[in-house]
């Protein structure tokens, strides 16, 4: 994990090539998985297209614990993306990671502090976007920071930041140590005979507990994005 | 990779990759809404008019149903009244039957009886006017044969009435 990465500069815009490859290969993986799943879409359904209305019935009620019913319609395909994104970013590293010459091609997309940055500040604009698009920029300045008494303003203001630093790096702190983790086992395979029987094991049920990890994971963004998107909208 | 995060660190932060997902994120819900999730949800809206249509005239078939079951029963009971209605005819009309044939039978054995009785007294008138005139010939015949020679024929047919009303009675 911590080898070095290869940055390509595009435009005077540094790329982290490992990264952004990472990012395309999951969502080219789920778009290709969901294209697939979506095919002959019939009234009474069956096989794959159960599974695919399983999945958007849990991100669809994720969503309608948080936001209301006719309000919460316009969010549920934006957590469903954002649930399958980062569930497949978190499975990318456990299935292959792919180096060459010292440089990490292919991981997890969320082990990397800058990805889930990204998708944190993407879900802060959103909620804050929400809030203005609901209440005009005054309420919304009104309902974010002022309420329920404007003595709390230092406080809300804090609790943005803190939010959104929270939301990504806890994100990234556990995929980031079970990817540690497992290249810590894997090195371990690699130090004579006995260290690679010990390592299979070992390596098979921390991938386990990291699919798992990862699943929680995923869900505990989703749900949180909606909190936060429903605070914003919602008058205190 | 630790360096990408310490902001402040020397090294350069590929803050491209910000860039990158954001237009990853927007690029991949676009289409797997107009793939998947436009679909998906159409049939879903679909599935759910179907289900509550399905209810609606479920319902209704309900309801016809029970009215059409309460209008056999309602039948049903009329008949039960109607059958009844026939039978009390029926019996009236049968004892009505009855009596006027016993009716017709008693005056038909009493014509009859009347006409029995008065053929057998005309009978027996004839017969006894019959038998009179031949037991007058027959024993004026034998009494010819037996007593020719002692009794006059006014003293023998004196004798011969005499003889005759004693038979009347």
């Amino acid at each position: 994990m911590n080898e070095g990465t290869k940055v390509i500069t595009l435009l005077g815009i540094p790329f982290n090539v490992g990264n952004c490859l990472s990012g395309l290969i999951a969502a080219a993986i789920i778009f290709i998985l969901v294209f697939w799943f979506s095919r002959k879409i019939e009234l009474k359904p069956k096989g794959k297209q159960n599974a695919l209305e399983w999945l958007i019935d849990f991100t669809n009620n994720i969503v309608k614990a948080n936001v209301q019913d006719e309000e919460g319609k316009k969010y549920q395909l934006f957590a469903f993306t954002l649930f399958i994104l980062v569930f497949m970013s978190n499975m990318l590293g456990l299935m292959f990671q792919f180096n060459a010459g010292g440089v990490t091609y292919v991981k997890s997309p969320t082990a990397s502090p800058l990805t889930t940055l990204s998708l944190a500040l993407l879900v802060m604009v959103l909620a804050h976007f929400c809030g203005v698009a609901r209440f005009g920029f005054k309420g919304y300045v009104k309902n974010s920071f002022f309420s329920p008494m404007p003595a709390l303003f230092p406080i809300e203001l804090l609790e943005e930041f803190t939010n959104f630093l929270t939301l990504a790096l806890r994100l990234y702190g556990n995929i980031y140590a079970g990817e540690v983790l497992l290249t810590t086992i894997s090195s371990m395979s690699k130090a004579g005979w006995l260290g690679f029987i010990s390592s299979v094991p070992l390596e098979m049920i921390w991938q386990g507990f990291s699919v798992f990890i990862g699943a929680i994971q995923a869900y505990v963004f989703v749900t949180l994005t909606m909190v936060y998107v429903s605070k914003k909208i919602v008058k205190e | 990779m630790n360096s990408t995060f310490l902001l402040g660190a020397a090294q350069q932060v590929a803050w491209g990759d910000f860039i990158f997902y954001l237009v990853l994120f927007v690029v991949l819900m676009a289409l797997v809404g107009h793939f998947a999730w436009n679909p998906i949800q159409n049939m879903l809206q679909k599935r759910a008019d179907k289900i509550s249509n399905d209810l609606d005239s479920a319902e209704g078939a309900r309801l016809k149903a029970e009215k059409l079951a309460k209008e056999r029963e309602d039948a049903l009971s009329n008949s039960h009244v109607e059958a009844n209605q026939i039978v009390n005819r029926a019996k009236e009309n049968a004892e009505q039957q009855r009596s006027t044939i016993m009716q017709k039978a008693n005056d038909d054995a009493a014509t009859l009886k009347n006409n029995a009785q008065q053929d057998i007294s005309r009978q027996k008138q004839e017969v006894l006017a019959g038998v009179k005139n031949d037991v007058a010939k027959l024993s004026i015949e034998i009494a010819e044969k037996i007593i020719s020679k002692e009794l006059s024929a006014d003293d023998q047919k004196v004798l011969i009435d005499k003889y005759i009303e004693g038979l009347g009675k």
